[in-house]
C-alpha cells in the first residue's frame, strides 16, 4: 500500500466523530420519541451501546490484523472467496448509505432553506464535493476531518444551551414509560444505524502510527458522538414534549428555529445550524465515500483509488434518485438502517469468532507438533 | 504539455463552480417580495363570501361549509417606506399596504391574496397572528396546520386572541412604532419580559396544544379608544376551542400556579384593623407542584413563595414603620392570593380548561395511574372537572421603596 502510516490517535478520534455526525442529527428525535415515547433518551442510550459494542468488536478485530481492512483481512478469515463475497456486500451497502445520506441532505435543503433550487442539483453537488475531495489520499482525508470537527461540535452545543431556557424537564419523565418492547428495540436498532459511518475505523487502523491505540480512539470517537446525540435528544424531548415532536419532521431544526440568542442578536440560529449541518453532511459522506471506493480498490487488488472516484459517481447519484418523496425515502432509511447492522456489526462479530477460533486450533496444533 | 492540461481542467472546472455553488437559484430580490408583517383571521360576513373567486378550488365542490369561511387581513411591508432608524422623517405615507381577503382555509385564503398581489407573497418576516375571538372559539387548528408546514414561519411568530375584529387591528396605527404590526408583536414580547403575561409564542401554544395533560393559553387583547391597546387578560382553550378568558390580574395569578418567576403584576391588599389599603406588588414567586392520589381521585398540592414589594399606600392613615404591620399584610395579602388561585382553578375546572398543566405532573410523576385511567387529551379533561386542590400561599414582603413610613 502506498499510504504513509501517519494517522495519530487524535486524528482517528476525530475521523470517527465527524463521520458519525451527520445527516441522522436532524430526524434523531423523531426516531427516538417515535420508539419510546418520555423513553427517547433511554432508547437512544440503548441505540448508543449497541452501536459501541459493534464498534469494539471491528476496532478488535482491526488489531488482530492492523495491516489489513476488512476487505483483505475477511479473506484470510473465511476464506478468498466467501470473503470477496461478503466484501462485495459491505462495498454495496456503503455505496447506498452514500446516496441516501446525499439524498437526506437534498431534501432537507430543497424543504427548508432552497424551495426553488431542485433536489438532483444539491445533491449532485453534494456527490461532486465527495468525490473531488476522495481524489486525496488518507491523510489528507484524516486532515479535513480534523479540521471540521470543532467547526460541527461548537454550534450544536450552542443551540442546546441556549434553548434549554425553555425546557420543561416534566416532558423528560417518565424515564420508563412502559412503550411496547418491540417499538423500542426497533428504534434502538434505528438509532444505533445512525452510528453505520463508525465502520471507516477498519480502513484508518492500517494507516495509523499505532494501530494499537485504536480501541481508545473508538472509545472517544463514540464517546463524543454519542454523548452529543444523547444531549440534543434530551433537549428537543425537554422542550418540546413528546407529543410535539411526533409532528415534526426534523426536531433538531426545529430546536435551532426556536432558539434565539439573548439580546436579539440573532432571532433564530437555524441559518447557522444549517450551514454547519452542511459540513456535518460533507463529512459523512465524504468518509462513505472514501471508503467505498478504497474498498473496492482493495477488492481488485488496484495500486490507486484516484480514478474510481468519478467512476462510482452515477451509481451513487441513481441510486439517491430512487425514492418517490420524502415519506417513502425515510422508510428505505430506517429499512436499510437497521438490515445494515447485520453487515456493519453481526458479520464483524461472526469473523471475530472465526478468527477466534482458527488461532486456538492452531495453538492446538503447535503444541501437538512439539 | 500535462501541465497545460490540468490548467484547463481546473478554469473549466471554475467555471461550472460558479454557478452552482453561488446558490442564485433561489435568489429573489427583497423589493420582489411582498413580506407580509401580520396577519388578521375574522369570519368572513354574508356580502364578503359572495366576493370569492374560484382561485384554489372551482365551484361549489367544497367540504368546508360557506358559512366558516374566514377573512385573512393581511399587512404587507411597502418596500423602501420602512424606516431603518429612527432619524427618518416621518411622512404621511403608511410604511405598510393592509389587503383583505377571504376563503374557506387559511391556504386558500393565502392563494387568493397571492392572486391580487404582483411580488410573491413570503411570511419570513410575520410576527403576529391576531385571531378574532369568534373564529378562536370555533377551533384554531385549522389554521396552524399552514403554519407549521410552511418553512418561513417562524416558531418565535406571536399569537393572539382579539376582543374585536382582527381586521381593526392591522388599520391600527399606533403612535409609538412606525409599523403597526411590530408594536403589536411588542406588546406581545414586552409585556412577557416585564412579567405582564407568561410566555406565549406560537411554537410554545403548539407544543402546549399537542402535549395531553394540558391546555393553552393566549393573550387577550382589546381595543382602548382608537390608537391604543390593551392586555385585556387571557384567553384560554379547551383542545383547539377557546373557551373563556381571564381578567388581567388573574394573568398574575395564573402565573404563579404554573411557575413563572417573574412577578409583575399588583394587587390591593386591606390592611387588617384598618379600612384602608396597600397595594402590594410580586417581585418574584416560587412554586413547588405535588399530585398524589388520595383514594383514587387525583390531588394537587400547590405551595407558592411570594417575594413582593409594597409599591403605594391608600391613605396617611396607614404607619408603614414597623415590622408587625408588614407581617400582617403579607398575610392578609397571602390569604387573599390564595382564594383568588381557588376561584380560577375553579373557572377553569368548569369549562374543562387546564390550563395549569396539572395533567403533564401527573404523566410525568404517576405513570401508572395515568396508563390505567387517563392515556388521551379528551379522558384527562373530563378527570381535571373532578380533581381537588389544596394551595397554600406564603408572602415575604422585604422591601417598601425609599419611603420609610
Amino acid at each position: 500500500m502506498g499510504d504513509p502510516k501517519e494517522i495519530t490517535t487524535l486524528q482517528a478520534t476525530t475521523i470517527l466523530i465527524s463521520t458519525i455526525i451527520g445527516v441522522g442529527v436532524l430526524p434523531l428525535p423523531l426516531f427516538a420519541v417515535r420508539a419510546g415515547e418520555t423513553s427517547a433518551p433511554f432508547v437512544t442510550l440503548t441505540g448508543i451501546l449497541l452501536a459501541a459494542i459493534g464498534l469494539m468488536i471491528l476496532t478488535y478485530l482491526g488489531m488482530r490484523h492492523p495491516k489489513k481492512t476488512i476487505i483483505t483481512y475477511s479473506q484470510d478469515i473465511i476464506g478468498k472467496w466467501l470473503g470477496k463475497l461478503f466484501s462485495i456486500f459491505v462495498i454495496f451497502f456503503f455505496v447506498i448509505l452514500t446516496s441516501l445520506a446525499a439524498r437526506e441532505f437534498g431534501a432537507v435543503v430543497v424543504t427548508a432553506v432552497l424551495r426553488e433550487t431542485p433536489l438532483e442539483v444539491t445533491v449532485i453537488v453534494m456527490l461532486l464535493l465527495a468525490s473531488i475531495s476522495c481524489r486525496n489520499n488518507i491523510n489528507v482525508f484524516s486532515y479535513i476531518h480534523n479540521f471540521y470537527v470543532p467547526m460541527i461540535l461548537a454550534p450544536v452545543l450552542i443551540v442546546v444551551a441556549f434553548s434549554l431556557k425553555n425546557a420543561n424537564s416534566l416532558y423528560l419523565r417518565p424515564i420508563f414509560s412502559g412503550n411496547d418492547i418491540r417499538d423500542m428495540a426497533a428504534g434502538m436498532l434505528t438509532i444505533s444505524a445512525l452510528f453505520q459511518g463508525s465502520f471507516i475505523i477498519t480502513m484508518i487502523i492500517p494507516s495509523m502510527k499505532s494501530p494499537k491505540k485504536a480501541l481508545k480512539a473508538s472509545f472517544w470517537g463514540i464517546l463524543v458522538s454519542g454523548g452529543l446525540y444523547l444531549l440534543i435528544v434530551i433537549a428537543t424531548v425537554a422542550i418540546f414534549g413528546p407529543e410535539e415532536i411526533k409532528q415534526i419532521f426534523w426536531p433538531t431544526l426545529e430546536l435551532a428555529r426556536t432558539t434565539a440568542i439573548p439580546g436579539n442578536i440573532l432571532q433564530r440560529l437555524d441559518i447557522i445550524f444549517l450551514a454547519v449541518w452542511v459540513l456535518a453532511v460533507f463529512t459523512t459522506l465524504f468518509s462513505s465515500y472514501y471508503f467505498s471506493i478504497h474498498s473496492i480498490k482493495e477488492l481488485l487488488g488496484l495500486k490507486d483509488h484516484k480514478m474510481l472516484s468519478y467512476f462510482i459517481l452515477p451509481f451513487v447519484f441513481f441510486l439517491a434518485m430512487l425514492p418517490q418523496n420524502i415519506l417513502h425515502m425515510y422508510e428505505i432509511i430506517q429499512y436499510i438502517g437497521r438490515a445494515g447492522l447485520l453487515i456493519t456489526i453481526m458479520y464483524p462479530a461472526f469473523l471475530l469468532i472465526i478468527d477466534f477460533l482458527r488461532s486456538w486450533r492452531k495453538k492446538k496444533n503447535v503444541a501437538k507438533s512439539s | 504539455m500535462w501541465q497545460n492540461h490540468r490548467e484547463i481542467k481546473v478554469v473549466i472546472l471554475f467555471f461550472i463552480l460558479i454557478p452552482i455553488l453561488s446558490g442564485c437559484w433561489d435568489s429573489k430580490e427583497i423589493e420582489k417580495r411582498a413580506n407580509v408583517l401580520a396577519i388578521g383571521i375574522d369570519k368572513a360576513s354574508e356580502e364578503e363570501r359572495k366576493m370569492e373567486e374560484d382561485v384554489s378550488h372551482l365551484g361549489k365542490k367544497f367540504p368546508i361549509p360557506d358559512e366558516e369561511m374566514i377573512k385573512v387581513t393581511a399587512q404587507i411591508a411597502v418596500p423602501g417606506r420602512i424606516p431603518l432608524g429612527p432619524q427618518q422623517p416621518g411622512g404621511a405615507v403608511k410604511p405598510v399596504l393592509v389587503v383583505k381577503v377571504i376563503g374557506h382555509t387559511f391556504q386558500d385564503a393565502m392563494l387568493n391574496l397571492q392572486q391580487e398581489l404582483a411580488d410573491e407573497v413570503f411570511l419570513g418576516h410575520l410576527r403576529i397572528i391576531v385571531i378574532s375571538e369568534e373564529i378562536a372559539r370555533k377551533g384554531t387548528s385549522r389554521f396552524n396546520d399552514l403554519l407549521r408546514r410552511n418553512p418561513e414561519i417562524r416558531r418565535t411568530a406571536s399569537l393572539v386572541v382579539s376582543k374585536e375584529t382582527a381586521s381593526k387591528y392591522m388599520d391600527l396605527t399606533p403612535e409609538l412604532e412606525r409599523i403597526p404590526s411590530l408594536y403589536l408583536a411588542d406588546i406581545v414580547d414586552n409585556l412577557t419580559a416585564i412579567g405582564k403575561f407568561p410566555p406565549s409564542f406560537i411554537g410554545l401554544f403548539w407544543t402546549i396544544y399537542s402535549s395531553k395533560g394540558q391546555d393553552t393559553y393566549l393573550p387577550y387583547l382589546a381595543l382602548k379608544g382608537k390608537k391604543t391597546i390593551q392586555l385585556n387578560g387571557l384567553a384560554y382553550f379547551h383542545g383547539d376551542k377557546m373557551v373563556g378568558k381571564t381578567s388581567p390580574l388573574e394573568i398574575g395569578v395564573f402565573m404563579a400556579v404554573r411557575g413563572i418567576g417573574r412577578g409583575g403584576y399588583g394587587a390591593f391588599v386591606e390592611v387588617p384593623g384598618e379600612d384602608e389599603s396597600v397595594l402590594v406588588r410580586a417581585v418574584s414567586r416560587k412554586t413547588r407542584t405535588k399530585v398524589k392520589l388520595k383514594n383514587g381521585i387525583p390531588h394537587v398540592s400547590i405551595r407558592i413563595q411570594y417575594e413582593s414589594e409594597i409599591d403605594e399606600k391608600e391613605s396617611a392613615k396607614i404607619l408603614l414603620s414597623d415590622s408587625d404591620m408588614l407581617k400582617k399584610i403579607e398575610k392578609e395579602s397571602s390569604k387573599n392570593t390564595k382564594k383568588s388561585i381557588e376561584k380560577l382553578i375553579a373557572k377553569t375546572q368548569k369549562l374543562n380548561s387546564d390550563i395549569f398543566g396539572f395533567g403533564e405532573h401527573f404523566r410525568a410523576k404517576l405513570p401508572q395511574y395515568w396508563n390505567k385511567n387517563v392515556k388521551t387529551k379528551e379522558k384527562w379533561s373530563e378527570i381535571y372537572k373532578t380533581i381537588t386542590f389544596d394551595v397554600k400561599v406564603d408572602s415575604h414582603i422585604h422591601r417598601v421603596g425609599m419611603k420609610s413610613k
